[in-house]
């Protein structure tokens, strides 16, 4: 790696960021430190210089200075485009975005918390030391693919992957967390579906080319169906001062000497029936009947194996 | 990631409004920060002396004090600020927001600043295509045990055990918070059985500090069980969720078989139960025997 090069790349940001007025080639060439040799390989080297740095994320614009000679462009870089304003963020926005950010730096997203923990603290200056033992996230498995579904989802791009033992191609739509698992939302052959992320086999890959996104597709309203769930009641008793994460959560009624009374909503029966059989012999299911019958048969089912 | 010219054009630039706001830094430090060699912050040190703005005067470079190890900016020149967040950070700090927008619930001030800043965030670019739903935590404790955990202090909590269903009051040393799958934890050495332990946040009923106890935070040496499981393809979650406890787990047809090493048995003896019959134990043939006849006395209640 040549360090001329690297001097050239920053010096030609720095020239492009100052200007107040968009800079000719030539003027590059003859401002800026490190083009030399003839016309002809400045310009290859000023090509490269500009597709690397605009690679990177910088914004380069481009302006015809004459509209009877296209060759005769003008460069710069907008500072709102390449540097943050020093007055964007208050100092307890500056407080919440450290917090924001530290709580992936033991993630998958480690690089980009990490990338972002920088730049707070190039406005910032230091943080003080409670932020950083606010609460993190820990990942779950397979997270790690977490940065590469995030990039095909904002560059529109197909990614391929083994689910459920056959392999997907699918157009990535969007990501939601639930319940601290990872889901990605996408459109397989004409269906949009949730892939949870953890039984993604493998890894994901990305295909080249990219697609048109649904016509109408909005995640918030994607995502309704999971929030907007008929609600039932389950009617239970539970043994006198036993069930104390239930208690804290529902009220109780008096019953007899031995049971209170307790009515739980649900909307899923296979998750009410998890956290009622939790509790054992502490709980038993009075109403309703296909709540209760749920329970007998899979209890039947699992001592006779 | 390759080092290429590009890369590390950015990186010095990136270092310069870093020591900017952190005069006095040492070598070592900015070396942790960007995650690269001491020899690699000199060089990129060196590298930006020599660069500037057109005319490259004295009156024009980058101007640093770098002697006995440490860094100071004297002129930044244009890189006075960062830059600016790029889609994937605006994306971490997003969704970092929503997090606290939710454990901050119950705290209007706090919850009309975060709300407030996340949507400045969005108006800078975060993407709304990737989003959570709201976390079960209840966090009225959350900024003591902070605190706490900051200042070395000690805590005494009364607990809602959910594996003994029981109410306790335990002392203890809080060392560090985290989410794992959608619930927050606090891991912590509990000075009463001496021994380490994990804490689920919104069970956490009463909280206050306590006087330090001196303690060694050794733990006493944990016994371990051996338990292999027979998991239906259903009740992968299960496998999913605990998977720190795992040791194996093998596909075999419509199910999983699944070696566990477990200190915590009571817990295990529910998690079985409430998942019946998606999952059942295949050795230590003991212990199968034991949860089936937990199961015969639970349904003995449905049959009286």
């Amino acid at each position: 790696m040549s360090s001329q090069k690297t001097e050239r790349l920053i010096n030609l940001t720095l020239a492009l960021l100052a200007t107040k007025r968009y800079l000719t080639k030539s003027e590059i060439f003859k401002n800026v430190t490190g083009y030399s040799g003839s016309p002809e390989t400045m310009e290859r080297m000023f090509e490269r210089d500009k597709d690397e740095l605009r690679s990177m994320g910088v914004e380069i614009e481009v302006k015809g200075l004459d509209s009877l000679f296209e060759d005769d462009q003008g460069y710069l870089i907008r500072t709102e485009t390449f540097q943050l304003n020093g007055n964007e963020f208050a100092s307890d926005e500056l407080l919440y975005l450290t917090m924001a950010a530290n709580l992936w730096h033991d993630s998958a997203l480690s690089n980009d918390s990490k990338g972002a923990l920088l730049k707070i603290q190039s406005l910032s200056g230091p943080i003080e030391f409670n932020v950083f033992n606010s609460p993190i996230v820990r990942d779950n498995e397979n997270s790690q693919m977490l940065a590469t579904a995030f990039e095909a989802i904002e560059k529109h791009k197909k990614i391929s992957f083994k689910y459920n033992g056959s392999q997907r191609s699918v157009e990535p739509l969007g990501m939601f967390m639930r319940s601290g698992f990872w889901y990605l939302v996408a459109q397989d052959e004409k269906v949009i579906k949730s892939f949870k992320l953890v039984r993604i086999e493998a890894k994901i890959s990305i295909e080249d080319g990219v697609f048109q996104k649904p016509e109408g597709f909005d995640l918030t309203n994607y995502l309704k169906k999971y929030t907007e769930e008929e609600v039932f009641e389950a009617e239970i008793l539970v043994r006198k001062d036993q069930a104390y994460s239930l208690r804290s959560k529902h009220v109780v009624k008096e019953y007899d000497s031995e049971w209170d009374l307790m009515f739980v909503p649900y909307s899923y029966e296979p998750e009410i029936i998890e956290i009622l059989l939790w509790h054992g012999q502490n709980i038993i299911v009075k109403k309703p009947l296909s709540l209760r019958n749920s329970i007998v048969s899979r209890l039947g089912e699992f001592i006779n194996g | 990631m390759v080092d290429n010219a590009a890369i590390r054009a950015l990186r010095t630039m990136d270092l310069i409004p870093y020591i900017l706001e952190n005069p006095g830094i040492s070598i070592g430090s900015l070396a942790v920060k960007f995650s690269v060699t001491e020899k690699q912050v000199e060089n990129d040190l060196q590298l930006i002396f020599m660069c500037g703005l057109p005319g490259y005067t004295p009156y024009e470079l980058i101007d640093i004090v770098f002697e006995d190890g440490v860094v100071s900016v004297i002129d930044p020149q244009v890189l006075d600020k960062p830059r600016r967040f790029n889609k994937s950070e605006l994306i971490v700090i997003a969704l970092g927001l929503q997090i606290l927008i939710e454990i901050n619930k119950s705290k209007p001030a706090q919850l009309a600043k975060l709300q407030a800043l996340s949507k400045k965030i969005s108006k800078l670019g975060s993407s709304n295509l990737i989003t959570f739903n709201p976390l079960a935590t209840n966090s009225v404790f959350l900024d003591l045990i902070v605190k706490a955990i900051s200042e070395k202090k000690h805590l005494e909590i009364q607990y809602n055990s959910l594996i003994k269903d029981k109410k306790t009051r335990r002392a203890i040393d809080p060392q560090s918070l985290y989410f794992l799958n959608g619930n927050l934890y606090l891991s912590a050495f509990d000075l009463d059985v001496r021994s380490d332990r994990v804490f689920k946040v919104d069970l956490i009923e009463d909280c206050s500090v306590i006087d330090f106890k001196d303690h060694n935070n050794s733990s006493e040496p944990t016994k371990l069980f051996e338990v292999v499981l027979d998991v239906k393809k259903s009740h992968r979650n299960f496998i999913e969720r605990n998977s720190s406890v795992i040791s194996s787990s093998q596909e075999k047809g419509d199910r999983f078989e699944v070696h566990i090493q477990i200190s915590n048995i009571e817990w295990l003896k529910r998690s079985i139960l409430s998942n019946a019959p998606g999952i059942t134990v295949t050795s230590p043939s003991l212990f199968a025997s034991e949860l089936v006849e937990s199961a015969n006395s639970v349904l003995a209640l449905y049959q009286a």
